[in-house]
């Protein structure tokens, strides 16, 4: 898309204001399906991830660690140190035993 | 002329209407037939999804010589199956609609007088960014409300509103269904399908299923009652189809079904009839239960109910002995009273307690299938809070549907802070609202409204700006995944080009994004959207699949008893199925469902209720010219021995007033309801000239009722208006 290169400096520029104050849901959506689930998907080898995977004590626990891999590597080697906390807000809020009211439709 | 006698011949035998009820025929549109022909004659046949509501039917498009001919139910949808609805087969008529908005619009003279200027899509687009920057300047993105419904394309809205920075999106859930969500939600983390096909024994308060929505599933559970396999037992103040069809019909006092269910839970846990093995396993809060129904005996709810005490034993026995092929049917618009949600909650903790839960028969959690996701740029989050306060006065609602009418009263008191732009996509608030009077009120403090629908609803009469949405025979939408007991991936896709000057809502959206600066946030295409969609369809040649059949469908078998495992976690609170729910004891609210009675109307007045029949589901359906002819107007149902105390005659013109309102229209004097209710279905009395059909005739029940709303959820509570009734 011809917007692509635009986009992700842009998303850099955006995300690191926002990272410092609690992280975005929206962005963490983002960057979750870009990256983890770049390798955490059904029929891919990592063990597939969804944000129900955890409680969310346990996502909690696990972006304070910090740790990818377990623990062979730094996680914020494989998502850029900007976009963690917007991805442990994305996952966060929708854990396994967060409140999620389901709608209809949207 | 040919032509559209047969599809209107077709149409009628399909919907099931008798040649007398046919007799008075009208053929409209030949014009539009005309102007909609191509050049090149062609016949084909395109597989789509209905969208004239959410059941997603899949449907085939006859298409001869340019025109939308016919339209097929598509077999191989395992919900829809071999069947269209009445509205369905009559979406035909929602593209060749004379009134249909055929160019955007500008309005001319004062709101809702009706004076419109056709324009171009760039004036369009150009006068609404104008408005909307004017007042983000001035107010702040906040200040503007985006609401919308249910819909293939009303992603793209929502975004929309969200990359313009406000918080300030709101939803039809609080108008519809939102408190039976929370409730099943609260309690099982998920809302499941209830198997209606399989089940043995059933439950219905109010729900009036055989003639509110006819769908597939209204067929499996008349099928199931006339051939005797199922007992259906129903509760409802008026003697409805369902009433009919049922093995037993209690006219129950309005208003008092959860004492009727707690005295169930009472009888079922007493006479130990509960699932011991299930509720063990799976639920958490049993024991709290058990002593928190004890107060609520049988003989305590035969006063409340007016149900005979011994009657609501023999249910509750019954229910329990049929378990796990036995369910209480949780209904689809649950906007009734101010303890909807509770009522609910017991709804589903009779479920759970009897362990039909993920068993033939019972409930069925949703099955789901997969498919890809298009990445658009995301957006900065919107900076404030929202304005109808969900965190502060419903803490555990959905915060992406919003709360209506509370959001309506905070608007009309400018606090927490002003709305001053309301954007609207395929919404009727002006009859979906209760208070037709506030939400006119409300419309009179914006300094824009801009209205995104195919038809010229009321709201749309009464907005600045209005954009005509391409009809959605017109259109090619986002993939949908149907999640059920037979899940589905459907498919929309265009099946002639539109005959007027209308746009996909995307392409509505990307005009006016590009004016506001946030163009890059909807940089892609409907089959760019489309194809990131059909990527992940595990299928080969997905894409070429879909657009021949309309639908995948796996393998079309449900499967019953995935979540029974020892170590499946629920999406709650304790990983459990939670009778008693300390989440909503922390959110202040009661834990287990505890009854209060409900206000009874005083001797001269009377309870309104309201309701749907399958060819008017929703309110945009009556000026259709095909379903207008199965009725034409609605009337007030009344029972005949008010009616004599009040000398009204069956026939006669009526004036119903509530402490908000008052409408005029045909009383029908009748045995099928309660004395202390009346009845008025929903959709007539249009303030739109643009629905001519319906334009002032009959009334709108949004005219009449108060607003209230439950207490949990917000849902509206739309059956606690008490109204007079006397001859006009
Ligand atoms: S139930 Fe009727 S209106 Fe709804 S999607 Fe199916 S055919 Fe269309």
């Amino acid at each position: 898309m011809r917007n692509t290169l635009r986009l992700l400096t842009l998303l850099a520029v955006l995300a690191a204001p926002l990272a410092a104050e609690g992280g975005s849901d929206t962005k963490g959506k983002f960057f979750f399906k870009k990256t983890c689930k770049a390798c955490h998907a059904p029929g891919t080898p990592a063990k597939e991830i969804t944000p129900l995977s955890k409680t969310q004590a346990q996502w909690k626990a696990y972006f304070a660690a910090g740790k990818h891999k377990k623990g062979a590597e730094k996680l914020d080697s494989v998502l850029k140190p900007e976009q963690v906390k917007d991805v442990q807000t994305f996952l966060v809020n929708h854990a396994s035993d967060s409140p999620q009211p389901e709608t209809c439709g949207g | 002329m040919g032509t559209i006698r047969m599809d209107r011949r077709l149409f009628l035998k399909a919907a099931g209407v008798t040649a007398g009820a046919a007799a008075t025929t009208q053929v409209a549109c030949l014009s539009y037939f005309k102007k909609g022909r191509s050049a090149a004659a062609e016949n084909r046949e395109v597989p789509t999804t209905c969208e004239l509501c959410p059941n997603k039917c899949s449907a085939i498009a006859v298409v001869e010589g340019g025109l939308v001919k016919k339209l097929n139910p598509n077999p191989e949808n395992p919900k829809s199956r071999d069947m269209l609805c009445a509205r369905g087969n009559a979406a035909i008529k929602q593209v060749y609609d004379p009134d249909r908005i055929k160019k955007p619009m500008i309005r001319m003279g004062a709101r809702g007088e009706g004076k419109w200027k056709e324009v171009s899509w760039d004036e369009a687009f150009d006068f609404a960014a104008k408005k909307l920057a004017e007042v983000k300047a001035k107010h702040g993105p906040e200040a503007s409300l985006w609401s919308s419904t249910e819909g293939f394309q009303e992603v793209f809205f929502k975004n929309l509103g969200l990359a313009f920075g406000s918080p300030n999106l709101v939803r039809h859930p609080t108008l519809c269904l939102a408190s039976v969500n929370l409730a099943y939600s609260a309690t099982f983390g998920t809302v499941p399908s209830f198997d209606l096909l399989n089940s043995r024994y059933v439950i219905m308060s109010g729900a009036n299923r055989f003639e509110s929505i006819i769908t597939p599933d209204t067929m499996d559970l008349i099928g199931g009652v006339m051939e005797r396999k199922a007992k259906l037992i129903y509760l409802d103040p008026r003697f409805t189809v369902t009433a009919a069809k049922a093995d037993e019909w209690y006219p129950i006092k309005p208003g008092t079904d959860l004492a009727f269910i707690l005295a169930m839970i009472h009888v079922i846990i007493k006479e130990n009839r509960h699932s011991k093995d299930f509720v063990a396993a799976f639920t958490t809060g049993f024991d709290e239960l058990a002593e928190h129904v004890k107060q609520y005996t049988p003989e305590w709810a035969e006063k409340e109910t007016e149900i005979p005490a011994k009657d609501i034993s023999r249910i509750a026995r019954e229910f329990a002995d049929a378990a796990p092929r036995s369910l209480y049917y949780a209904g689809r618009r649950s906007s009734w009273y101010q303890n909807d949600f509770q009522m609910r909650r017991a709804q589903a903790i009779l479920n759970a307690i009897i362990g039909n839960w993920d068993q033939v028969g019972g409930m069925v959690p949703n099955a789901k299938l997969p498919k890809g996701e298009f990445l658009f740029m995301p957006w900065d989050e919107p900076k404030a809070p929202r304005v109808d306060e969900i965190e502060k006065h419903f803490p555990l609602a959905a915060k992406g549907d919003g709360v209506y009418l509370k959001l309506r009263e905070n608007v009309l008191s400018g606090k927490p802070y002003p709305i001053k732009a309301w954007m609207v996509y395929k919404q009727d608030p002006m009859n979906a609202m209760p208070d037709q009077a506030k939400t006119l009120k409300m419309i009179e403090g914006m300094d824009f409204i801009g209205v995104i629908d195919v038809a010229m609803s009321d709201m749309a009469w009464y907005a600045d700006v209005v954009f005509p949405e391409s009809a959605y025979l017109e259109r090619t939408d986002p993939v949908e995944v149907m999640a059920g007991i037979w899940p589905a991936v459907v498919y929309r896709q265009q099946v002639v080009k539109p005959i007027h000057d209308t746009k996909p809502n995307l392409e509505i959206v990307q005009g006016l994004a590009k004016r506001l600066g946030l163009s890059d946030y909807f940089d892609y295409t409907i089959e760019q959207w489309v194809e990131a969609e059909f990527k992940e369809l595990p299928i080969p040649m997905a894409m070429e699949h879909m657009k021949k059949h309309g639908v995948w469908a796996a393998s079309g078998k449900p499967v019953y008893g995935k979540t029974l495992t020892p170590d499946f976690r629920f999406v709650t609170k304790t990983g459990k199925i939670e009778l008693f729910s300390q989440r909503l004891q922390e959110a202040g609210y009661d834990p287990l469902p505890a009854y209060t009675a409900p206000v009874q109307p005083p001797d001269d007045r009377f309870r309104l209720i309201l309701g749907r029949v399958g060819y008017f589901t929703h309110a945009n359906q009556t000026n259709n010219v095909w379903l207008n002819e199965f009725m034409k107007e609605n009337d007030l149902w009344i029972n005949p021995k008010p009616a004599e105390r009040l000398g009204i005659r069956n026939g006669a013109l009526v004036e119903v007033a509530s402490s908000v309102g008052k409408v005029k229209l045909k009383a029908r004097v009748t045995e099928e309801i309660r004395p202390d209710c009346v009845f008025m279905l929903h959709g007539f009395g249009k303030k739109s000239k643009l629905q001519s059909l319906v334009y002032n005739v009959g009334a709108s029940d949004a005219v009449l009722l108060e607003t209230a709303w439950d207490k949990v959820s917000g849902n509206a509570a739309f059956h606690e208006t008490f109204v007079k009734v006397a001859n006009a």
